[in-house]
């Protein structure tokens, strides 16, 4: 029985479900449904406390923020002053250290978009984003 | 009568040829469309992010259509060379190439630097009328896909 | 069966989302988001606010009277970023419905020149290799020439023309032995603008 035009493209759309759901199980660990970053490039405050001295910490917020509070030893880059902050903190960065990038708040992009910047454009690797943000890391302060 | 004879000799060997013909098209934009498919089902998160670079859906439906789409468009594919669920494959890849034309010129319109949708981040370094001719090409062998599926049987019956 | 219909306020907006083409030695893109006060009563606004530090969003007024229009003006201050840039600008008003309305502005920020990497390193004691910088001239761009100069002789810079629209710079130490870094300026023949990739020699990892 010949099935209509309509009847077997949506049996054709039910049928790639099955690959998709299986390529999605798949690459669970390699990308977020919730936000664009991966979540293997997400530390929480515990796991980048634990890192001690190898962790770089990186504030993604505007130079007034930093200014007012930042994690202890952080180092500011954001994309207002990019070209004039990355030497600044390439200086400080060596080979087997990780970076954690901060801002604002997980629903921010700043730390997202300077830890996609650090690996695109200066190509380094271990470059994570903090989860929740500045706001965790006062949290676990107290 | 030897005319006569030969006649049916002669329209069984056109329309043989013409089948072989058409097969051809068919594997053709078939092939297109598998490999095509195959590029972003290699790396649906570089696919995710090229969707979410048209700004326009959600992070979450970008990674859906990312794991979906390439999928959908090899078995539509291997519909075309299998001739299952033929007419419901070609509806469906015209479709898409229709969504990712418009989505293209839409993108240029609006200035954005984007990679095309079809091919993935491959077809990245290729400019606007490259990625237009092609679209149009693939649309232009579907359509024509479309019309034999048609028109074509009722076309050969009537000679 | 008789239909009671109360009066309301009601902000129509020209349009939500602006799309913004800034030049490349721009500093700010102001997207002007227009509305209009359709209802019977005005409408006041609770809040205007951006999405980041780098977008400031003004009202013209904190009350709009009915049939009156104004816009909203969102500045994004571009700063250093490239590329496709979406900010937004969430308002929120006393409508009894559509109380929040959220205005998008995208960018797109021209880049004269992609450079990749921008940071080349050795590790103190490796082979003094040479290691390549690839630079892409934007699509709007046209660069015949460029420049390269190291800020110390402790690295040396050739430039290479390889192909349409990109150039590469071959970068490479003296000797790994002594931690140093240098800027390497990276100017277009004819522009003003500079652009910066780094250069160095790091510590070798500590091992723990």
């Amino acid at each position: 029985m010949k099935s209509s035009l309509v009847g077997q493209a949506v049996i054709l759309a039910a049928l790639a479900l099955l690959p998709a759901a299986g390529e999605a199980i798949y690459f669970r660990d390699k990308i977020s449904w919730r936000s664009a970053i991966a979540p293997s490039e997400m530390v929480t405050v515990e796991q980048a406390r634990g890192w001690g001295d190898t962790a770089i910490w990186v504030d993604a917020r505007p130079d007034d923020e930093f200014a007012n509070d930042h994690v202890p030893g952080a180092i500011s880059l954001n994309e207002d002053r990019w070209n004039e902050l990355l030497p600044q903190f390439l200086a400080l960065w060596a080979p087997g250290k990780k970076t954690v990038v901060y801002c604002s708040s997980l629903s921010c992009n700043s730390s997202r978009e300077v830890a996609r910047r650090l690996r695109k454009e200066a190509q380094l690797s271990d470059v994570f984003v903090l989860e929740g943000g500045w706001e965790a890391w006062l949290k676990k302060k107290r | 009568m030897k005319t006569a004879e030969k006649l049916p000799t002669i329209n069984y060997q056109l329309s043989t040829n013409r089948r072989f013909v058409w097969r051809i098209v068919d594997f053709a934009v078939a092939g297109i469309f598998i490999y095509a498919g195959a590029l972003k089902a290699i790396d649906p998160v570089q696919f995710a992010s090229d969707i979410d670079n048209y700004k326009m859906l959600p992070w979450p439906v970008s990674v859906a259509l990312a794991f979906y789409l390439p999928w959908l468009e090899i078995l539509c594919a291997l519909g075309l060379v299998f001739r299952f669920l033929y007419r419901g494959a070609l509806s469906i890849l015209s479709a898409s190439i229709v969504v990712f034309t418009l989505a293209t010129i839409g993108a240029k319109v609006r200035g954005l630097d984007i990679t095309c949708g079809c091919f993935g981040h491959a077809s990245q370094n290729w400019s606007f009328p490259a990625h237009l001719t092609t679209n149009l090409a693939i649309l232009a062998g579907l359509l024509l896909l479309s019309f034999k599926a048609t028109f074509g049987n009722r076309l050969q019956n009537s000679i | 069966m008789i239909m009671c219909l109360g009066a309301r306020a009601e902000l129509k907006w020209e349009q939500t989302s602006v799309e913004l083409h800034p030049a490349a030695n721009d500093k700010q893109a102001i997207g002007h988001f227009k509305y209009q006060n359709t209802g019977k009563t005005p409408v006041h606004f609770k809040s205007v606010h951006a999405s980041c530090g780098c977008t400031t969003a003004q009202s013209q007024k904190e009350e709009v009277p009915p049939g009156d229009k104004g816009e909203i003006t969102a500045t994004f201050n571009i700063g250093d970023r490239t590329g496709t840039q979406v900010k937004t600008v969430t308002v929120e008003t006393d409508e009894a419905t559509n109380q929040k309305t959220v205005l998008t502005l995208k960018a797109e920020i021209p880049q004269q020149l992609e450079i990749t990497p921008n940071f080349v390193f050795w590790k103190q004691g490796d082979k003094p290799d040479t290691k390549t910088i690839n630079v892409k001239v934007g699509k709007d761009f046209t660069v015949k020439h460029l420049k390269v100069t190291s800020s110390t002789p402790d690295f040396e810079a050739k430039v290479e023309e390889a192909g349409k629209g990109e150039f590469k710079i071959d970068v490479k130490p003296q000797d790994t032995s002594k931690v140093v870094a240098s800027m390497l300026t990276i100017q277009p023949e004819d522009s003003q603008k500079v652009f910066y990739a780094t250069a160095r020699i790091t510590n070798a990892p500590q091992v723990q």
